[in-house]
Formats: C-alpha cells, sequence, structure tokens
C-alpha cells in the first residue's frame, strides 16, 4: 500500500521545515518508529520516525531544502493493508471516500453543552435491520433529555456496541450501520432534533456550574483537582465543607469527593441505617429510570443547598371562578383549551415578582443574582412515575391568555416527550399544583438554584365570614390555600409575606378587563 | 544476650533502616538486625554505586563525543576502569557509613547477623559461621529483607562469565561485548555505561519496548538514541538457552524472524528482582507468601499474622528504594496510631539513569486510555528551550497527561537531560491535586530546564508559548 510521508506540523503558527538529513534512501527497507529523517524549523529540530513498516519508495525532498508543512516528501509501499494508527490525513480522507459497502458510525448524541454521557434506554432495530434514513434506531436518556435517535442512512444494521440501560459517554460509537451510500464527513447523527424531553428540575445545571468557591470562608484546602469536579459536578461550598477528607492533615482528595458523588447519586448520603431487600414473595425490585434518578438527586441536592421556610395564605378565588364559570366554553372555542386557576395564578405571580426582584433570584456564593427576566416553572407530572419543571420564557411578557396558552402547551409537551432542552433550564421561579387532586397545601421543594417556589392548593367551596354593613355573616366561598416555600438563606419571612400578600391581593381584586 | 524492644526491623536497606528511624523517632525501644553492611542493596550494590558509575561515563562521554561542541579542546583523554569501579566502591562505602551513624543518633540497636523468626514474639541471631550471637523478644517486627536478581534455569548465572547486576559493578575488566538480557531500568544503565566505555553492547527484551513499563513514545526516544550510539537491540525476543563455549558465551534467541545464535564475553541477566523469603523463618510461625513475596496489607502492610509486618521488595513491586523507604514510615506511623494517609500508588516517580535520562509518574498515555480516561496530552521538547540548547542538551521531550473531564495530572513523562531531578515538581502537582492551570500559572524561573513542564503543561490546551 502507498503510504505518503508529509512534512510534519511541529507548532502552531510554523509552517515550513528544512530537512537535514536523510537517514533513508530510496529502496531502504524502514520498520515503524525508526528515524527516516530529521528536519529543523524556527522552533525544534526533530527526527520523523516511520509511521509503519514498508520501504521507501521515493523521496521528493531532498536535504537542506525547505517545504511547506503538510507537504508530501517521501513515499513508502506499507507491507501490510491495514491502515495504521499515524496514518496521513490523505490516506483517512481515501478511505472514507471509498465505494461500494461502508461502515457508518452512531456515536452517541451530545444533548446539550454540559451533557458528558447517556443511557440507552431501548433498540428498536437488532443486528441485522434494514433501516431508512431518519428511521428511529434507537432511544436515550441523558440528564437533560430523552429522546429517540434517528438513522443517518439507509443501510443495515450491522453492529450493536452499546445494550440498553448501558451509559456512555457523548461520542461513544453505540453502533455501526452498513450502507452503500456516499456518507457525509463528520457526525452525521448529530442534526436529529433536538425536540422530546423528560427531566424534571434541571434547572440546577447551569448558574450553579460556575459557583466560584470563596476561599477565604474556610480553613480548609481543596486542591484544584477537588474543585473542579466540584464545580463540574454541582457540589455547593456547603455540601463540600461536610465531606471528610482522607488525605494529608485531613484533606479532601479527589478520592473523598468522588466517593461522595457517588453516594449522592445513588442517595446514600445520609444513609444512617440501612435495610436491605431481596427479592421475594413480598417485594418487587424495580431498577429506578433515569428521570426518577434525577428527581431524587436534585431533591436532595435542593434539601441540603437551600434553608426551606413555608407560608400559606387563604385566597377568595370568588371573583376568578365566576369568570371561569362565565367563559368557559367561549374560551374553549376560541383557544382550544380549557381556561384554569392556573393562568390567573401565574400571572398574579408574575406580577408580584416584578414588584419584588429577590423573589426572582439565586445565590452565587456571597453574591445575589437578580434576574431581570421572568422564566416562569410550571411542575408537570409525567406518566407514570416522573415529574419535569418546563418554564415559560420570559412570563412577564405575556397576557392571561398567552399564560394560558403556554401552561397548556408545555404540558401538553412535557407528557409527551417533546420539550426542547432549553424549556428545562434557565427558571427563575416556581409554581407547583397540588390542588389538582384535592390537596388544600403543603411545602413544596425549591427548585434549584431559584429561591422560592409557589404551591398551589385546591379551590374548594367553604363558609367563610364576611363583613357586610358593619355585620359578620356566613358566605359560601371558593377559597384556595397559596402556600410558599422560600430560601431563608436570602427571603426572610416579610419579603416572603409581603409576596405572597401581593399575589392574594392580585387574584381576590381580579379585574375580567384583563382578559 | 535476650533483651526484649518494642520494634524490630529485620534488614536494614532503605526501607527498613528508615522505618527503623521513624519508630526511634516516636518513641519505640527498637532494634534492627542486618547480615551485612547497612543500606541494603540500594546502598551497596544499586541505587548508590551505580549513579557513580553512570557519571564516570556521562563525563568520559561528553569529553569525548561533545567537548569540541563546547569549543574546548582534549587530547589524550582516557580512562581507568579499575579506578572508576573503586570510586564507585568507596562512594558506597561513604554512603553506608552515613547510615551508621544515624543509627547511632536515633539510640537504634544494630544487631548484626543472620535474623531467624523462631516465634510470634522471638528471632534468633546468628553469625556466619552459626553459632547464635543474640536472642531478641519483640512485640512487633517489620520484615525488611529485600530481594535479588531473579535467576532462570535457561541462564545459569555462574557469577563470573554469566552475571547479575551485582557482579556488573565489581568487573575486573572492561569486556570486549555484552549481552543483556532484560531492558527495565538496571539493563538499560548497564547498557550505557559499557557502551559509552567502548564495549559492545546488544539488549534483548521479551516485550515489544525496551523501558517497557514507560510511555510508549519514551520507550521509543530512548531506544532510537541506543542505537544511534551503537547499541544493538533485540525486542519482542525471547531467550532460548544461555551456555558457555570455550571463553565465550552463547545466548539462543527466537523472534519473529527466527531462531538466532549470538555470542559475547559476558552476558549480563537483568530479568527482575525476586524477595528473600527463605531461611528467615517465615514457616515457624506461618507467615503467607504468593509467588515469592510476603503477602500483606497494602494499607497497614500488616502480614496474615497479628504483629508480624512487612515491607519493601519483599512485598512485591513496585520494587523502588523510595517505596520501601515510604511504606516503611507509613507501616511504623500506622503501628503508632498516626492514622498516615494510604500511599498512593499512582504518585510513585520512577527514574531511569542513562542518557538521556528517563522520569515519569503516574500513567502512560496507553494506561490513561486503557483505564477509559479521555485526555489531553501535552509535549514540550527540549529542542525548544533555551536552557537546554545552552547546556547543549537537546535531545528529549517533556510530556504531560490530563484528564479532560476534571483536568487531573495523570501522568508525566520526560526524556532528556534532567528528567529525574524534574520529575520531583511533578510529584508535588499530582499530590496535591494540581490541574493543567496550576502548573501553566506557576511562575518557573528563567532560564531553567523546569519551565519546559510549564510549557508542556501549556501544550496540552493549546496555551503554550514558546513552541
Amino acid at each position: 500500500m502507498r503510504k505518503e510521508i508529509l512534512m510534519p506540523k511541529m507548532g502552531e503558527s510554523i509552517t515550513e521545515g528544512t530537512i537535514i538529513k536523510w537517514h533513508k534512501k530510496v529502496g531502504d527497507k524502514v520498520k515503524k518508529d525508526e528515524i527516516i529523517f530529521e528536519i529543523s524549523t524556527d522552533k525544534v529540530d526533530t527526527e520523523i520516525p516511520a509511521p509503519a513498516d514498508g520501504v521507501l519508495t521515493e523521496i521528493l525532498v531532498g536535504e537542506n531544502e525547505t517545504v511547506e508543512v503538510d507537504t508530501v516528501v517521501a513515499v513508502m509501499d506499507t507491507e501490510s493493508e491495514t491502515a495504521e494508527e499515524s496514518v496521513t490525513e490523505a490516506t483517512k480522507e481515501e478511505e472514507t471516500a471509498k465505494e461500494g459497502e461502508n461502515l457508518v458510525d452512531i456515536p452517541m448524541p451530545k444533548m446539550g453543552e454540559s451533557v458528558m454521557e447517556g443511557t440507552i434506554i431501548k433498540w428498536h432495530k437488532k443486528v441485522g435491520d434494514k433501516v431508512k434514513k431518519d428511521e428511529i434506531l434507537f432511544e436515550i436518556s441523558t440528564d437533560k433529555v430523552d429522546t429517540e435517535v434517528p438513522s443517518p442512512v439507509d443501510g443495515v444494521l450491522a453492529e450493536i456496541l452499546a445494550g440498553e440501560n448501558e451509559t456512555v459517554e457523548v461520542d461513544t460509537i453505540v453502533a455501526r450501520i452498513a450502507t452503500s451510500q456516499k456518507v457525509p464527513t463528520g457526525k452525521p447523527v448529530t442534526e436529529k432534533k433536538e425536540t422530546v424531553t423528560p427531566t424534571e428540575s434541571k434547572t440546577v445545571e447551569a448558574p450553579v456550574q460556575k459557583e466560584k468557591f470563596d476561599k477565604s470562608k474556610t480553613n480548609r484546602f481543596y486542591s484544584p483537582v477537588v474543585l473542579n469536579i466540584a464545580r463540574k459536578e454541582n457540589i455547593s461550598f456547603d455540601e463540600l465543607e461536610k465531606i471528610e477528607g482522607s488525605g494529608i492533615k485531613g484533606r479532601v482528595t479527589k478520592k473523598d469527593v468522588l466517593k461522595y458523588l457517588d453516594n449522592r447519586k445513588t442517595g446514600k448520603v445520609e444513609a444512617a441505617t440501612k435495610v436491605t431487600y431481596e427479592k421475594g414473595e413480598g417485594v418487587e425490585i424495580i431498577p429506578m429510570d433515569n428521570m426518577r434518578k434525577r428527581i431524587m438527586e436534585h431533591m436532595i441536592q435542593s434539601r441540603d443547598t437551600s434553608v426551606h421556610v413555608s407560608e400559606v395564605m387563604e385566597v377568595d378565588m370568588t371573583k376568578i371562578h365566576n369568570f371561569i364559570e362565565a367563559n368557559r366554553e367561549r374560551f374553549q372555542k376560541e383557544e382550544g383549551i380549557k381556561l384554569t386557576y392556573m393562568a390567573f395564578i401565574s400571572h398574579a405571580a408574575v406580577k408580584a415578582l416584578r414588584e419584588y426582584p429577590f423573589m426572582n433570584a439565586s445565590i452565587d456564593g456571597d453574591k445575589i443574582i437578580l434576574k431581570k427576566y421572568i422564566n416562569l416553572g410550571i411542575a408537570v407530572a409525567v406518566e407514570p412515575n416522573g415529574l419535569i419543571v418546563p418554564n415559560i420564557k420570559n412570563a412577564d411578557e405575556k397576557s392571561i391568555r398567552g399564560l394560558a396558552k403556554a401552561i397548556a402547551d408545555l404540558s401538553y409537551r412535557a407528557r409527551n416527550k417533546k420539550l426542547n432542552p432549553d424549556e428545562v433550564v434557565d427558571g427563575t421561579f416556581s409554581i407547583t399544583n397540588y390542588g389538582v387532586f384535592g390537596a388544600l397545601f403543603g411545602n413544596p421543594i425549591i427548585n434549584q438554584p431559584e429561591v422560592a417556589i409557589l404551591g398551589v392548593g385546591a379551590v374548594v367551596k367553604k363558609p367563610v365570614v364576611v363583613e357586610v354593613n358593619g355585620n359578620d355573616l356566613i358566605a359560601i366561598k371558593p377559597m384556595m390555600y397559596l402556600s410558599l416555600s422560600h430560601d431563608h438563606r436570602l427571603v426572610d419571612g416579610m419579603l416572603g409575606g409581603l409576596f405572597l400578600r401581593k399575589v392574594k391581593e392580585l387574584l381576590e381584586n381580579f379585574d375580567e378587563n384583563m382578559v | 544476650m535476650n533483651k526484649k524492644y518494642d520494634i524490630v526491623v529485620l534488614g536494614g536497606g532503605p526501607g527498613g533502616y528508615v522505618a527503623a528511624i521513624r519508630a526511634a523517632q516516636l518513641g519505640f525501644k527498637t532494634a534492627l538486625i542486618e547480615k551485612e553492611n547497612l543500606g541494603g542493596i540500594c546502598l551497596n550494590w544499586g541505587c548508590i554505586p551505580t549513579k557513580a558509575l553512570l557519571k564516570s561515563a556521562e563525563l568520559y562521554d561528553t569529553m569525548k563525543n561533545h567537548a569540541g561542541d563546547f569549543g574546548l579542546k582534549v587530547e589524550g583523554l582516557s580512562f581507568d576502569f579499575n579506578k572508576i569501579i573503586k570510586r564507585s566502591r568507596n562512594v558506597s562505602k561513604r554512603v553506608t557509613k552515613g547510615v551508621e551513624y544515624l543509627m547511632r543518633k536515633n539510640k537504634i540497636d544494630v544487631i548484626k547477623g543472620f535474623g531467624v523468626i523462631t516465634g510470634k514474639n522471638g528471632v534468633i541471631v546468628s553469625d556466619e559461621d552459626g553459632n547464635s550471637v543474640a536472642e531478641i523478644e519483640f512485640d512487633k517486627l517489620i520484615i525488611s529483607t529485600g530481594g535479588r536478581p531473579r535467576e532462570l534455569d535457561i541462564i545459569p548465572v555462574d557469577r563470573e562469565k554469566i552475571i547479575t547486576s551485582k557482579e556488573a559493578m565489581t568487573l575486573s575488566q572492561l569486556p570486549g561485548e555484552m549481552i543483556i538480557i532484560g531492558a527495565g531500568a538496571i539493563g538499560v544503565e548497564f547498557a550505557y555505561f559499557y557502551n559509552v566505555l567502548g564495549t559492545k553492547v546488544t539488549i534483548i527484551e521479551m516485550l515489544d519496548n525496551i523501558v517497557p513499563l514507560e510511555d510508549k513514545e519514551v520507550s521509543v526516544a530512548l531506544a532510537n538514541s541506543f542505537k544511534k550510539r551503537g547499541i544493538e537491540i533485540h525486542t519482542s525476543t525471547k531467550v532460548l538457552k544461555v551456555g558457555k563455549k570455550g571463553k565465550k558465551v552463547t545466548v539462543e534467541i527466537e523472534n519473529s524472524g527466527g531462531k538466532q545464535k549470538l555470542q559475547s564475553d559476558i552476558v549480563l541477566s537483568a530479568i527482575g528482582v525476586v524477595g528473600n523469603i527463605e531461611n528467615i523463618g517465615l514457616e515457624n510461625i506461618g507467615v503467607e507468601t504468593e509467588r515469592g513475596f510476603i503477602k500483606v496489607n497494602k494499607e497497614t502492610f500488616e502480614t496474615n499474622i497479628k504483629n508480624i509486618y512487612a515491607i519493601g521488595d519483599v512485598t512485591g513491586p513496585p520494587l523502588l528504594a523510595h517505596v520501601a523507604s515510604a511504606e516503611g514510615i507509613h507501616c511504623v506511623e500506622n503501628i503508632k496510631g498516626l492514622n498516615p494517609p494510604a500511599i498512593d500508588y499512582n504518585s510513585i516517580p520512577g527514574c531511569t539513569y542513562t542518557h538521556p535520562q528517563v522520569a515519569s509518574i503516574g500513567l502512560t498515555e496507553e494506561k490513561a486510555v486503557e483505564q477509559g480516561y479521555k485526555i489531553k496530552v501535552g509535549k514540550f521538547p527540549y529542542s525548544a528551550s533555551g536552557k537546554a540548547t545552552a547546556a547543549g542538551d537537546r535531545e528529549g521531550f517533556v510530556k504531560l497527561i490530563f484528564d479532560e473531564k476534571y483536568g487531573e495530572l495523570l501522568g508525566a513523562h520526560i526524556i532528556g537531560a534532567e528528567a529525574t531531578e524534574l520529575i520531583a515538581e511533578l510529584g508535588i502537582a499530582k499530590e496535591l491535586e494540581a490541574d493543567y492551570e496550576t502548573i501553566v500559572k506557576t511562575v518557573h524561573a528563567h532560564p531553567t530546564l523546569s519551565e519546559m513542564i510549564m510549557e508542556a503543561a501549556g501544550n496540552a490546551y493549546d496555551e503554550s508559548i514558546h513552541i
């Protein structure tokens, strides 16, 4: 096989090199890694080894000649057909352009900035199956989204390299397809539609990552690698401080952090007493799916990060109740969706957030991050056993009608795994509606890195005392409890109370002209 | 004589004598039993005397082959082989004297003789003639009897024509030809030494590369440097038989090219080390061994018998003096209850004193990939270093391997001048879990060879300035 030997590039800006000496002449046998010539560049002198065993067949550039980087300086005839690791660029291209049966690598696609791995949930094809371009090959689940991966070409599934439930890093080859089509170079699978999702409060991702650890706040030494891991894996400073160190003078080492991380992922962080169950008549053991595992992780992380306090207020929903009763059918006809309390509550919450910007914030070390945009998270239950919090971007720019439509759209797509990855990140405040099941009030867990979450209880008719012309009377009214959980690190009782009172006032004094 | 000690150390090499000193520092009543000179293989027949030999070779090499490069004129240059050997022995003597002083300073009883364990708390020491000189009682025993060159039936060592490393440092005359079997650190160091002095050296290695534990790029670079010096290298080659034929020794080898017979004046067998586990009474108390070494818990260095510990070469690889010392200190501190952090066996530097020198720590590129790391590799050649150029040492490179995910320094590999000194910085970097940025942002003095480490770290992330 003919192999061209190029003038190598010896550094960033080095564009040419001079051949000082040929150690071999035409016709010489050379072994892999044996020096064939020496070059000198502006920066370094170096010896160039043979890329493979073979015979030197041509020398195209003589001693003391200077040529540009990547110029062919010699040609070898290699003994074997197998391309060695150090094949020149030219031969690589040759291979991909080869006619006839090609094997196309199918990598694990990258589903977002910081997503490093994915789990194969299901193979839709088996080895030997014919596949059409864009036909679904397999389904994956990642930290951010679950998605279906289509075939980039027509062909036959030749190999499956990662089985169901296996987790592999992004770009790992998971399958190969034999095809007669010409394959575009580059990663063929990456152009797949990025729509489909479920994961819950993945909002944690972006902002927390940038957390700068304030070294003056601790007496402990954290190594650069430990801090890198903490940043990458969203381990908060407080968590880090709690990890027991096994290094010199109790220093927290990479091993300690990785162990902590492992325990956190599997929920073992505070495993005080552990009871083990074995499969038997009384017990069924079901492995958690990715979404469940992530909900678990995020809930623990939120509890470990924020100081949760809750307050509850009762709201008279008469005006909104009456409005909905009067307009339900018209709205259904006009917009094709059901008019619900959520749109009104969201609208009131957004207005209150505008008035109390500290509720629309995050904590970064000892800094408060106020967000000028309001991305309102709506918690959506996903069958059979999941939860996700997509958010309505710039919710403050939407009317009640717009919010109603956005909520209906997000909920529908969340349940049907059609969310975009960016719809589950960068939320600023969330609302969860446990009232749909009749609950009156609860104490919701904050969706990190937000600082508060509003819980909505059921609207129930009940007797309440009202004052009419100075007399106390008992009336029947549709009433609702709102629970606000807020992070006491930033939001104290006063701010929480003021915010909640504002929401209450907006709801009770609802003006139909706003719709 | 019948004495009782808190800790008795059996064997006074770099593991044993260091353990004894640490034990005495921590207040234990300590005794050390040694059959020869203090310092073990390292000070007497290994690290130190070979470095003395290699320094002579390196100076001669420079004067002979490079004096002109520096504008020097040397006429009538020659050497006296016997004086080179003698100097090496004197160096060895001087450093072992130093250890004797340290024993006195720390009030450690040194008992000369061969120790045999008689029970779970007793050891008998005998002199050369087998007469008992002392019976000693101990609370804890640390076995540090070390190792010796491995011998195989197919290589019948006679210590004259077919020799081990020990004889190789006391030959009475310079051999015309030498075949070295085994291309680990010991094999290649002697290859360099004898090649420089004019011996025709041939190396035979069973694995694919010389210094096979090093990063492949380093192995290949050293092989190329050796070939240029005229050292013949046969890798992927098995030795079938070694035998004497008149004044010569014949070595039958086999590789992909078929069988071949080589001939030489001397054959040096450097095929590894076995533990000194025989005749010390292990069987009297049932200390478990495994493939020629004592089995220990690598966190406490306890054997299967509760108060009996073992450290260093007698417990198996890595067979390095600095590992034995570290284990000795760790073992004693653990007995004291100081809870020392475990020894990180991924951060043990290894050094080979050829020219160019080779030094490394941590994972090779091949190993890192094999262990599933996604890596970033940074390299910087000596030829781009101002200091190296000024000193005329333009051969070699620094290669650093980082984990792409968390930025950790996984391994460092240096081939070139002073590599064995340069590696220390990377040991600290690994211990303190530095990432590339830590190394790049550490200001390195100019002009030094150490700048290459900073540059190689930068190179891994395309931030290198001088390349």
